[in-house]
């Protein structure tokens, strides 16, 4: 490597220091949470916000999981966070398993109106939830599905299809169609080219579609607030009740323990998943 | 067992018609090339025989079965593609053996097929790797005991040698020509290469503009072209076409300011059609040095002027010039080297296969 020049070395060290520093800026929110969530109540009252816990104390932490208050119920966390799992396992795996379906079919087997489907898949993206509240209760409610988990399973395959099409129809239309036409005349339908031929490339976009269909489902809190009713809510508004819901003093280092158990699902699959995604997107977008 | 019957086949997309009305009779074991420019619609005819593209009108036969209306798995048809589509991630084995299993075949049965078809071809070493290990003549055999192993009623092959390069395409070609041999299993093979379409055939059809401009043996195509489109797309170099005056039941050429009178064998024809002027068609092999050991009424020699030479090896391609068109020569390398260092020299022209075409039509006139 080229040794560098003096003022080479300067501007080098300043960039990394102001890398180092906004870094720093990002990780401080964490740090205060983590570092919070392991004090006493009487050391958060009397001491620095930034200082250290003079001990590991994770009384905090088994309370927001199994006794913090939620409203009425002493549950802690626990109970709404198995509620999400149920509301966002099902989702995520229908609306991937969809979103491939269609994107295969509005890649390779082209029909007429298709390009205007795929645009009008296209649009659901850009509407906003506000939107649909209204009506969308409606049919829950015409459906009997309101306030259940099913109901929000629903919603979020509705909203996620738009998405997971568009990721998948991107990526299958890299993939040339003397492949469909080979596995035709090979004999294979149109079920068994999709299963054979198409579903072994597709675990970069599987996982880009996982990672999204997670995020987006389990840090929803609109829909989770309007569709829920008592028992299926999600975490994320049962971390707003935690945090609302106060007997005396406010227990910083419960909210804090609560909102780092909401936030680790998310993170556990971007840590696992995480350099997929990049890949993922990035592949369909460059051939597409 | 693979016979194909074409009638009145016509393909449109909107308003465009890509096939104008094609009859082709196949015979059963027969080596048939669609050859033509790209957009002639050549593979256009390749996949409505396949099945991966509905047809507007006409009708499609295979053995005297109407398969015009059953999907590409029921026709029993083998197809290797431009591209290969080799599946990506397959192995080479389960590449060949994915249309066997497709069909419910046999477990033990598609092992001894996949065995034999790549005893055949020579790939038994590479069973085991993904396609990306495979070079591109590799992929080519692979893409081809795809097919085989089908045991098909008919083989497709769309372009298959375009992607290799030169040396392996020859090598290739000499390979499926032994295979059509061996199999006996009718091919339909589409090429925009005439070398490809002269070597490999038992009958070409040269498509233009969606139509069939001549139906015939290689030897038919080549030495009695139907019109000058086909004189001029098949052979290599090219044939000469030189428009000239008629003088009677002769030709005038003109060359270095002087006039020479050509006999053509279709002297009588010539005279009656009584034209002014007729387009020349002349194989550049007809235009050589002097032979002293050739003589006849329909042996010529007149000077040209060469411009430029192109020795190929075997033989040198001259160029030079006749009433004001380019000519290509074929000479030998000696006499190549000749004319390259003098310029001027003396040809040899035997018109005993020459063809004649309407000066406006493009249409024989000697037939």
């Amino acid at each position: 490597m080229r040794s560098l020049s003096p003022s080479q070395k300067f501007y080098k060290a300043l960039f990394m220091t102001i890398l180092v520093l906004f870094a720093l800026v990002y990780l401080a929110p964490l740090y205060v949470m983590l570092s919070t969530s392991f004090k006493g109540i009487e050391e958060i009252r009397m001491g620095n916000i930034l200082a250290l816990p003079t001990s590991l104390n994770g009384s905090a932490w088994t309370k927001a999981w199994s006794s913090a208050c939620t409203g009425g119920d002493c549950f802690g966390l626990a109970p709404y966070f198995w509620n999400s799992m149920r509301i966002v396992l099902p989702a995520l795996l229908i609306s991937t398993a969809v979103g491939a379906l269609n994107g295969y079919v509005l890649s390779q087997w082209r029909f007429k109106g298709s390009d205007f489907l795929f645009g009008a898949l296209l649009f659901g993206c850009f509407i906003p939830f506000q939107v649909i509240l209204l009506p969308m209760a409606k049919l829950l409610a015409w459906l009997g599905l309101a306030n259940t988990v099913t109901g929000l399973v629903l919603v979020h395959v509705i909203y996620g299809v738009a998405f997971t099409t568009l990721f998948f129809r991107n990526y299958y239309v890299g993939i040339p169609t003397e492949l469909v036409r080979a596995a035709r005349l090979d004999g294979a339908g149109f079920f068994a080219i999709f299963r054979h031929v198409f579903l072994p490339l597709s675990t970069p976009i599987i996982v880009v579609s996982v990672i999204w269909q997670f995020t987006q489902i389990w840090n929803d809190f609109l829909f989770g607030v309007v569709y829920s009713g008592p028992g299926t809510q999600p975490i994320t508004v049962a971390l707003n009740n935690l945090v609302n819901t106060t007997m005396g003093g406010k227990e910083y280092n419960v909210d804090m323990a609560a909102a780092v158990i909401a936030a680790l699902p998310t993170l556990v699959v971007y840590l696992v998943a995480g350099k997929y995604f990049v890949r993922g997107l990035t592949a369909g977008a460059v051939k597409g | 067992m693979g016979s194909i019957q074409i009638k009145k086949l016509t393909k449109s997309f909107g308003d465009t018609q890509v096939l104008k009305g094609i009859d082709l009779d196949i015979k059963d074991g027969e080596f048939l090339i669609l050859v033509g420019p790209s957009g002639c619609g050549k593979s256009t005819l390749m996949n409505s025989i396949a099945g991966l593209e509905d047809v507007s009108t006409g009708d499609i036969l295979i053995d005297g079965d109407n398969v015009t209306d059953l999907s590409p798995k029921e026709r029993d048809i083998a197809m290797v593609f431009q591209s290969y589509a080799l599946y990506p991630t397959m192995s080479v084995s389960r590449n060949i053996s994915f249309g066997l299993e497709m069909r419910k075949v046999p477990k033990a049965q598609i092992e001894k097929t996949v065995a034999e078809v790549s005893q055949l071809l020579q790939i038994e070493h590479l069973l085991d790797r993904k396609p990306s290990q495979l070079s591109g003549g590799q992929r080519q055999r692979v893409a081809m005991g795809r097919a085989l192993a089908r045991n098909p009623r008919v083989f497709l092959f769309d372009e298959p040698l375009s992607n290799l390069d030169a040396k392996l395409r020859v090598e290739m070609r000499t390979e499926i020509k032994k295979l059509h041999k061996r199999l006996g299993t009718t091919i339909v093979y589409v090429t925009h290469d005439q070398v490809e379409a002269m070597t490999l055939a038992d009958r070409i059809a040269v498509m233009k503009d969606g139509q069939v401009q001549q139906f015939g043996t290689p030897y038919e195509i080549y030495n009695n072209p139907a019109n000058r489109f086909v004189a001029d797309f098949m052979g290599s170099p090219p044939m000469n076409f030189i428009e000239c005056v008629v003088l009677d039941d002769k030709l005038v050429i003109e060359s270095q300011g002087e006039k020479f009178e050509l006999s053509v064998a279709q002297g009588e024809r010539l005279k009656q059609a009584g034209l002014d002027t007729v387009i020349l068609g002349i194989r550049p092999e007809m235009i050589t040095e002097p032979k002293p050991h050739v003589a006849g009424a329909l042996v010529h020699t007149i000077p040209m002027q060469v411009d430029v030479t192109e020795p190929m090896g075997p033989d040198t391609i001259a160029f030079g010039q006749w009433n004001g068109t380019e000519i290509q020569a074929r000479l030998s390398p000696e006499a190549g080297v000749d004319a390259q260092a003098k310029g001027l020299i003396s040809v040899q022209v035997d018109t005993s296969k020459v063809v004649l075409f309407d000066a406006f039509s493009g249409a024989r006139i000697d037939t």
